[in-house]
């Protein structure tokens, strides 16, 4: 690794403990002057005064309080809510960045959507050998019971929110598809509207793109879905219930979409028609935004304990007579041994070279690639393949002899769960810590909208390892977030 | 039309109602526990009795006789007893937290403080030591509540089932307590001349634990006379905690629920909530008196649980059978 | 031969319900050896029937009845012809297993061959495997009808010593089973040791005075797939081929996947099942002295309280508050 750089701009204290070195960092060149799209927010902050400063950050903490931008803590039997940590400093992406990024995702999705069709169909990718087959039927999100079902429009996945991370050479390469129920754009939104009190100014002088329409948008979205006409469509979120630690967003998207928020005890399905009960007598119900997991969907067909779903809603959704969103069954094509195969999958249904890359996967079911896996851990991030939010997760170089030899156990006794790619030095951004600027690791979660064409919003969820040197930026593991600026120039 | 779920209809109700116990349970603990201090033996024991047989579930009665100290426990924090104040908030603040994004957020703030605080040390040994300002305070946070929801609240359905929710369980509270201390103190059969000093001082607690006393003054004076009691427990219409007014507004909320639900002017929850109102706004105390004062309130418990029985058959739990042949 | 079937289910509950919604796979299929004529489903309470048919081609039908009910009828009754298999051969070339394993390797039939939530191996099953010599050597097919007969003998039949949807350990442990458990253990042996894809068959079986399997209830089997000759039937229960007695329901890869009926409801109650199944020949010869075919109606009731299957919405908050967290 280099030698520290640092910040030759200028010789102000609080830029002093910012570092610079193999990471792209976000504000800075390598030669420590800032890029031309961060020096209007690198002049403002050497004009603001460490107080000011402060006072906007206790600003911006006050505001998350009071809209209830709270995530609720299990640990804690009072049920205590805390406020997702918001850094001050937006993250800014310029027009021709952000122009990559968007055909990228575009292809993407809409490869992963095709190949989702086809899996469930005739299976001629499989059939093809371009991924194996065992892979996708020994997938714990593989659903047997889509097998044969259309969805409407062929669409899927209606809701993405594909985690991007910026390699040290400064392209974008996609870590993982998130394909079930991507959550966060709750967040997004609330960062922007704190960021556009705090810094209204500099947020004008800018030219920003917007997000506002982010409500509308998926609502349009869920609406293009619908079994019924648009305008006699009935529209809910499904969500698991107050204990839920996303429930704060899903009472956030109800509102801004105008949809009522319901949970699996609120509907009822009779002949193949889901309803909700209301007080003016039951409501048919013709599109389900779900925030609860495929398995807990229909006790009749899944898990026969769940008590979120409603009994009978996957022959309803089967008939026709209601959409979900997502569908059933998607967590196959974001199994993190299948992303290994994504660029193939592209080529396959698209004809094209992949615009945005993938990070080199190691399969542990592969006997070959087991074997430089285990001699190589403390390298390594080797993750469990079904899981998601930073769970079940090692990171080589920040790991003790314990951690690794439990997931070298965990390994050997099942390999076709686990996948191992290099630790990846994520880009880093500045933070206002302390009264003091310093670079963080970061990523960025955009949101991309598919229904009847797809929308991307311009901008995503860009989240911090807020702990100095950590790779992790998974709010359940202390990461925080920031507003993401997507500039018209 | 109007609709909102029903299970959010069902935890704003029960949210208010829940509340509201706490409240009068309160309340009669506080009038209670001063009264004794000035009265006999006896009569103390006999005021503790009638006390159980209204808030006290029938099994923990025999915990309950054993002194004034337990019994204000056993409501208080007893943490096996349903209806202890701690319990009843700690389900108001349950069905609170179902529909959070339904109220506001000073009302969510507050009925969570309530609730953490209630449990504090600091509460228990105020309780301990000061168990008249322990109930105040109580008083004071559910005034506090009704106070935020009645000034920031949309006057939409929610409210209404909030108002039904919170009559429904005054009503029945003031008509059981009437009921309960009437069988007893009126069999010494008194006009006031033989109203003795003791049995003066369960008057003035009947009174003051259905929060009534200052405003009955305001009234009939000092004039404490069984029958302006219950006149005034019963019949006033403009006395926010006799059944007459309770019922009245009861009627209304159902009326503006029934209107936006499009609920056919034939369901049996109208009917109910007018038959009970009618007979309300026609009655006279001294027919009341002599045909059975026992009677008559019994009959007003059963209607409001029949309201309940109601709403939940038309609006919250109903067969989805019915609804899907009248659909 | 041309049987109809008559298949009654009644469901008791111990306290009145409502709000059941119900999946039934009843239909027999209609394959190369059987054509099902004649189907007719009816339900009480009374309600509108709905049908789809699933990844493995099987009929389903489902309905919901809202109203309150304490007893739930279903009778399946249905015709259908079964034609005579083609004679096997005596024994499979000897390249047999090279084209099991080619045909794997293939994909073909994947389900079939990882085991299934109720045929994961276990140390009684090893143990079992090893007593009865299950590797691969000679030819499938023979290793086949071999360990189909040494089966039959392993496990003694007793009806209602396990529940349908049993692991298989269950009888394992006590070497007795019902005809799911040999259909079970005979998948997990066939999967796992021998590496032939095989799928669980539930039907309905033509009684013969000889036979082990009890009358009146339905019948499980499992069909293997072999190389040139396809799906090949095999009743470990009964120690035979399946052969032109045997009338196919449906297939999956285990019980669980193809419960007659599977069912949820609102109410606080358990729920008792009866189940009667009566098979009777409609024309063809028939000797005597192999089947009876006469007073259906009077063969034992099989009873069993399948709950597992009619799980109950059990409203219990600390449950729900569970489920709530796991979600991601």
């Amino acid at each position: 690794m280099n030698a520290v750089g640092r910040v030759t701009a200028t010789d102000d204290v609080r830029f002093a403990a910012y570092e610079l070195d193999d990471a792209y960092d976000e504000m800075f060149t390598p030669e420590g002057v800032p890029r031309p799209h961060y020096s209007s927010l690198f002049d403002r902050l050497l004009d603001l005064s460490p107080a000011e400063l402060e006072m906007r950050q206790q600003t911006a903490d006050l505001s998350f309080l009071h809209q209830g931008v709270t995530f609720t803590v299990y640990s804690d039997a009072r049920g205590t809510e805390r406020i997702f940590p918001y850094d001050l400093l937006p993250r800014i992406i310029t027009a021709g960045e952000w122009e990559t990024v968007e055909r990228g995702l575009i292809q993407r999705i809409t490869a992963l959507n095709l190949f989702l069709h086809d899996i469930y169909h005739k299976g001629q990718i499989l059939a093809d050998r371009v991924v194996p087959f065992d892979l996708v039927y020994s997938s714990k999100h593989y659903r047997r019971e889509m097998c044969g079902l259309d969805t409407p429009h062929g669409v899927y996945v209606a809701v993405t929110g594909t985690d991007l991370i910026r390699l040290t050479d400064g392209r974008f390469a996609v870590l993982e598809d998130n394909l079930r129920v991507p959550s966060g754009a709750s967040y997004m939104l609330a960062n922007r509207q704190v960021m556009k009190r705090i810094f209204p100014g500099l947020f004008s002088l800018y030219g920003v793109r917007p997000l506002e329409f982010y409500g509308q948008a998926l609502q349009n979205t869920l609406a293009a879905l619908s079994p019924a006409s648009p305008d006699e469509t009935t529209i809910v979120l499904l969500s698991p219930g107050v204990y839920n630690s996303a429930y704060f967003e899903h009472t956030f998207l109800a509102r801004q979409m105008g949809i009522p928020l319901v949970e699996g005890r609120d509907l009822a399905v009779h002949d193949n028609t889901v309803y909700m009960r209301t007080t003016a007598g039951l409501r048919r119900v013709d599109v389900i935004y779900r925030r609860i997991d495929d398995d807990f969907i229909d006790p009749l067909i899944f898990r026969k304990d769940s008590m979120l779903g409603v009994a009978g809603l996957f022959n309803a959704y089967r008939a026709g007579n209601v959409t979900l969103a997502n569908a059933v069954g998607t967590g196959v094509a974001d199994d993190k041994a299948v992303y290994a195969y994504v660029p193939a999958i592209i080529r396959y249904y698209l004809g094209e070279e992949p615009i945005l890359p993938n990070i080199e996967t190691y399969q542990c079911a592969d006997p070959k690639e087991r074997g430089y896996v285990l001699a190589n851990l403390d390298k390594l991030v080797v993750k469990a393949v079904g899981e998601s939010g930073g769970y079940g997760m090692l990171v080589g170089p920040h790991s003790t002899v314990e951690e690794r030899e439990t997931f070298r156990s965990l390994i050997e006794a099942n390999p076709r769960n686990y996948i191992a790619q290099p630790t990846i030095n994520l880009s880093r951004a500045p933070c206002f810590l302390d009264g003091r600027v310093e670079a963080r690791h970061v990523d960025l979660r955009p949101y991309i909208l598919y229904g009847k064409r797809v929308t991307i919003l311009p901008g995503g969820l860009t989240r911090v390892a807020l702990r100095r040197g950590s790779l992790v930026v998974n709010s359940s593991q202390g990461g925080g977030s920031k507003d993401t600026w997507v500039l018209n120039w | 039309m109007n609709a909102m779920l029903s299970r959010v209809a069902d935890s704003l109700y029960w949210m208010s109602r829940y509340l509201e116990r706490a409240d009068h349970v309160a309340r009669q603990l506080d009038v209670h526990l001063t009264i004794v201090t000035e009265q006999a033996v006896d009569a103390a024991r006999r005021r503790r009795r009638r006390l159980i047989t209204c808030l006290v579930d029938e099994k923990e009665h025999a915990a309950a006789e054993s002194s004034d100290y337990e019994l204000a426990d056993l409501l208080t924090f007893d943490e096996d007893n349903p209806s202890s104040i701690v319990n009843c908030i700690a389900a108001a603040r349950e069905n609170a937290r179902q529909v959070r994004e339904q109220i506001n957020s000073q009302m969510w703030e507050q009925i969570n403080q309530m609730h953490l605080t209630v449990r504090s040390q600091p509460m228990q040994s105020l309780w301990n030591g000061q168990p008249h300002s322990f109930y105040h305070w109580i008083n004071q946070e559910v005034y506090r509540f009704q106070g935020i929801t009645d000034s920031r609240i949309t006057r939409d359905q929610g409210w209404h089932f909030i108002q039904i929710g919170r009559y429904l369980e005054r009503a029945s509270e003031t008509a059981d307590s009437l009921n309960v201390d009437f069988r007893e103190l009126y069999a010494s059969g008194l006009e006031i001349d033989a109203i003795d000093q003791q049995t003066y001082l369960d008057w003035v607690g009947l009174l003051r634990g259905c929060a009534a006393y200052e405003a009955y003054s305001k009234v009939y004076a000092a004039n404490v006379q069984p029958r302006h009691i219950v006149e005034f427990l019963l019949l006033n219409p403009n006395f926010p905690y006799s059944v007459h007014f309770g019922i009245n507004r009861i009627q209304s909320s159902l009326q503006v629920v029934g209107e936006e639900t499009e609920t056919p002017k034939s369901a049996r929850v109208y009917r109910l909530g007018g038959r009970l109102r009618a007979m309300l706004d026609y009655a006279q105390v001294d027919e009341i008196m002599e045909s059975g004062l026992g009677s008559y309130l019994l009959n007003i418990q059963n209607q409001c649980g029949q309201i309940h029985q109601a709403i939940y058959e038309t609006y919250i739990a109903y067969s989805i059978e019915d609804k899907l042949k009248a659909a | 031969m041309h049987y109809s079937v008559r298949h009654t289910t009644r469901f008791q509950y111990t306290a009145p319900i409502s709000e059941s919604v119900t999946e039934v796979r009843m239909q027999p299929r209609s394959t190369e050896y059987q054509q099902c004529s004649l189907f007719r489903l009816q339900v009480r309470p009374q309600a509108r029937l709905f049908v789809y048919t699933d990844a493995q081609q099987n009929t389903v039908h489902h309905f919901t009845q809202p109203g309150v009910h304490q007893q739930l009828v279903i009778v399946a009754e249905s015709e259908v012809l079964v034609y005579p298999r083609p004679l096997l051969p005596e024994r499979l070339p000897n390249d047999a297993w090279v084209q099991i394993d080619d045909s794997n390797a293939a994909g073909a039939h994947y389900e079939m061959l990882i085991p299934s939530e109720v045929t994961a191996p276990t140390d009684r099953l090893a143990q079992l495997a090893k007593e009865l010599n299950v590797a691969r050597r000679g030819d499938p097919l023979s290793l086949l009808i071999e360990l189909n007969h040494m089966l039959h003998r392993a496990i003694a039949y007793d009806a209602g010593s396990t529940r349908v949807d049993s692991p298989i350990d269950e009888a394992l442990h006590h070497r007795r089973g019902v005809c799911q458990d040999y259909t079970h253990i005979m998948l997990a042996l066939v999967r796992y040791y021998l590496h032939i894809p095989c799928r669980y068959v539930s039907g309905y079986l033509f009684h013969s005075r000889t036979d082990t399997s009890a009358d009146g209830a339905s019948h499980a089997w499992l069909d293997v797939w072999l190389p040139t000759l396809g799906w090949v039937g095999f009743d470990p229960t009964n120690d035979m081929l399946v052969g032109e007695r045997h009338i196919e329901v449906a297939v999956g890869r285990d019980y669980t996947d193809v419960p007659p009926t599977r069912g949820i409801y609102k109410g606080n109650a358990g729920s008792e099942l009866a189940v009667h199944v009566r098979v009777r020949m409609l024309q063809g010869a028939v000797n005597e002295d192999d089947a009876d075919a006469t007073d259906g109606d009077q063969t034992p009731v099989y009873r069993s309280t399948a709950q597992q299957l009619h799980a109950r919405y059990a409203e219990t908050l600390a449950a729900i508050q569970m489920q709530q967290q796991q979600q991601q």
